[in-house]
């Protein structure tokens, strides 16, 4: 992503007639077979990232026994579904592996899946709310963590490419058939992308306890509904600006000292403007505009994914002080509270950052992380 | 659950369910499966089925016509716990109300639908206005638009607790004051591919192929249906004279494994709850593991209720149905004991004390 590398890529093969433009996985790395057959795409990805994220805590896997679990995604199962279920259920199930398919359908077996393959036998749930999944999933984790519900908790979403969403997406005409453009006045919409990520919560007095490597701080979040419309957001983004409000005042901030914020920037024409006003709403009176960047431009739309994968783009701008501009960039939305990151990556000290999601059914979520090492 | 914070009260239910739509408590009676006749079956095949109506019927004004069924009766059961409340929304700062909703499989009706649509029209022709209503959260963010609710808005779930950890993820929302009053909602209905699943699976009850035998027959009979619960902050209900209190939650715990009983006598310490709410997760092998963890927790000084098969065959979402079935039998006020177990040492437990 430093070095401006996109991972969105031409694709025709997903469903008979779909030609357009996602980021698609194509070698995931390979789980025992015993793991495999039970596990949807969707699981695997889980598996993979938490697996990932055990490897990168430099802990021994025994640690996290009692952890809790709470992963989030919209697709579930349906990837390993066709529409022969639909037009004949119980044949479809007695064939070889039917009913072993039909398992994984419901959208927490991933929380099981991750519990079942690492041992964890703490708290775990699943959650689906649409594109905000994965950092409500961050969100309420966090709560958890407060509740003393685990003493920590593997946190975030997964979501494959499949052919139920892109479908569906593409008949709400919101995909765009090239590569993105998140907030350029002449977007077309959003690309879809597959992909997990997954955070390791603990209390900031347990990880100082025990010396962990933080990566970083959770200051602040906030969740809130437009409750405005099924699938368009509020036009003057008042919500998200009130959910950036909120996550503000819980991390005891002013706007001024967030240095940069991860949009939810998916491209799409009602999103971006509705996002960009909120923008406009929640940092008007700065001393300089916000740096805003999406980072979609790189890894398309993951969904129930997305605000997981979003929240570690942050997590690492807090750690290294590279913010990322938005890829395809040329004719920004005028916003002049705004700072659009475009061109090349920019290089500052980054005390604090925002991670902010929206979904369908108008769910906002607004994270603020602080440096670890602050 | 941080054991020391405020306790939050359960002030209002709605429901829709085989036993109709209703606001309050659930009258007690017995209830039979009935004949499936939303799909063509192989023979007789049975259920705890929600009878259809007309939502606008019961709430004026609703507009049903393309949500999935489990979106309708989210909203009617929604409106009825409020109403049971005795809550005017328009009089409440309403970005302080959150939705929280447990669900298994979703909009299973719709998702079916648009597979079908996609079989019959290529998955290039499927239908727009369809594919926002298969979420599984479409549900919770009706719920949200209708009533204008703008506070946090979370659909969960888990295999076996996804309706006890509803209400323990609302209880903590509103104990971080992340909002001060939710309403917790928790449900599925039945479509053709899950009910298939279930008879393929060979989990299903001989009561769901003859009307001879009686419900309480062994095995699963699946239910459909939704139940809502309207949770306030204990500050919240104090500053309304007209809030009758069902019962407040204390504390709340779930895990996927390890030593339920030491965990819960951790929670109780030296309590004994008079009552004892067992739930379960709808196989027929979670109901007996789970009375037997209770009694071994509280030996013969609590009253154990049993799960009823209405709220079994809701599997993991019954918990709501659970507890407003036990609350029905009216028992005495005192400290109760909602506890439900699982395969592999699983548990979810709350404590309440009904008022």
């Amino acid at each position: 992503m430093l070095s401006g590398k996109s991972c969105l890529a031409r694709t025709k093969d997903l469903y008979p007639g779909f030609e357009g433009t996602t980021a698609q996985i194509h070698e995931l790395a390979p789980l025992p077979k015993t793991f495999s057959s039970r596990y949807s795409r969707t699981d695997q990805l889980a598996v993979v990232a938490v697996a990932d994220a055990i490897a990168n805590s430099g802990c021994d896997r025994a640690i996290f026994r009692e952890s809790g679990v709470v992963m989030a995604n919209t697709v579930g199962g349906l990837t390993e579904i066709d529409t022969g279920l639909a037009e004949g259920p119980s044949e479809w199930y007695r064939r070889p592996g039917g009913l072993l398919r039909g398992t994984s359908y419901p959208f927490a077996h991933v929380a099981d899946a991750v519990g079942a393959h690492f041992g964890i036998r703490g708290p775990s749930c699943a959650i689906s709310v649409a594109c905000a999944s994965g950092a409500i999933a961050i969100a309420l984790a966090a709560d958890m963590l407060l509740d003393g519900a685990a003493p920590m908790i593997l946190a975030g979403g997964s979501d494959p490419l499949c052919p139920f969403t892109l479908s569906g997406f593409n008949s709400l005409r919101a995909l765009d058939p090239n590569p993105c453009s998140p907030f350029d006045q002449n977007r077309k919409g959003l690309n879809l992308g597959e992909g997990s990520a997954v955070l390791i919560l603990e209390t900031l007095a347990a990880a100082t306890a025990r010396d962990a490597n933080i990566l970083a701080v959770l200051r602040g979040w906030a969740m809130n509904n437009d409750a405005f419309h099924s699938t368009a957001p509020q036009t003057q983004g008042s919500g998200l600006a009130d959910c950036i409000r909120l996550s503000m005042e819980m991390a005891e901030i002013s706007s001024d000292e967030i240095g940069y914020v991860n949009a939810h920037g998916t491209g799409t024409p009602l999103n971006d403007i509705a996002e960009a006003n909120a923008y406009e709403t929640a940092f008007r009176g700065r001393n300089s505009p916000i740096p805003v960047s999406s980072t979609k431009s790189y890894f398309g739309h993951c969904l129930g994914a997305a605000g997981a994968l979003e929240a570690a783009v942050t997590i690492m701008a807090v750690c290294s002080g590279a913010l990322l501009p938005t890829l395809r960039l040329t004719d920004p939305i005028e916003s002049p509270s705004v700072d659009w990151l475009r061109g090349k990556v920019r290089r500052q000290p980054l005390p604090l950052a925002m991670s902010v999601s929206s979904g369908f059914g108008g769910s906002n979520t607004a994270l603020i992380f602080a440096s670890g090492r602050s | 659950m941080t054991p020391n914070l405020p306790p939050v009260t359960i002030t209002g239910i709605g429901s829709v369910s085989p036993y109709g739509a209703l606001a309050g408590l659930i009258p007690q009676c017995a209830l039979e499966p009935t004949s499936i006749t939303a799909w063509t079956t192989a023979g007789l095949r049975r259920a705890f089925l929600v009878q259809p109506f007309r939502p606008a019927g019961v709430v004026p004004g609703l507009k049903t016509r393309r949500l999935d069924r489990l979106s309708a009766w989210a909203l009617v059961a929604s409106s009825l716990a409020f109403k049971d409340a005795g809550i005017d929304l328009c009089q409440m700062d309403r970005s302080r109300v959150a939705v929280v909703f447990a669900t298994a499989f979703g909009c299973v009706d719709l998702t079916e639908a648009f597979y079908l649509s996609a079989a019959a029209h290529g998955w290039s022709g499927t239908d727009p206005s369809t594919f926002p209503e298969t979420l599984p959260s479409a549900p919770a963010s009706h719920v949200s638009m209708f009533h204008g609710l703008r506070g946090p808005n979370v659909t969960v779930s888990n295999k076996y607790f996804a309706g006890e950890i509803a209400l323990i993820q609302a209880a903590s929302l509103l104990r971080h004051g992340q909002a001060d009053l939710a309403i917790v909602l928790a449900g599925d209905a039945l479509a053709r591919t899950l009910y298939s699943w279930y008879e393929v699976a060979g989990l299903l009850s001989p009561a769901c192929y003859n009307s001879d035998l009686l419900s309480e027959a062994g095995g699963f009979i699946p239910s459909e249906g939704i139940a809502a619960l309207v949770m306030e902050s204990a500050k919240h209900e104090d500053s309304r004279s007209n809030a009758h209190t069902y019962g407040r939650i204390h504390s709340g715990r779930w895990t996927a494994g390890g030593q339920p009983v030491e965990v819960m006598r951790q929670m109780l310490g030296d309590f004994v709850p008079i009552l004892t709410v067992c739930s379960g997760n709808g196989a027929p092998c979670a109901t007996s593991p789970t009375s037997a963890l209770a009694r071994e927790i509280c030996g013969d000084r609590t009253v154990i209720i049993l799960p009823q098969p209405v709220a079994l065959g809701l599997a993991g979402t019954g918990a709501l149905f659970h507890l407003i079935l036990a609350l029905s039998t009216r028992p005495t006020n005192g400290q109760a004991l909602f506890l439900a177990t699982a395969a592999n040492s699983g548990f979810a437990a709350l404590l309440l004390e009904l008022l």
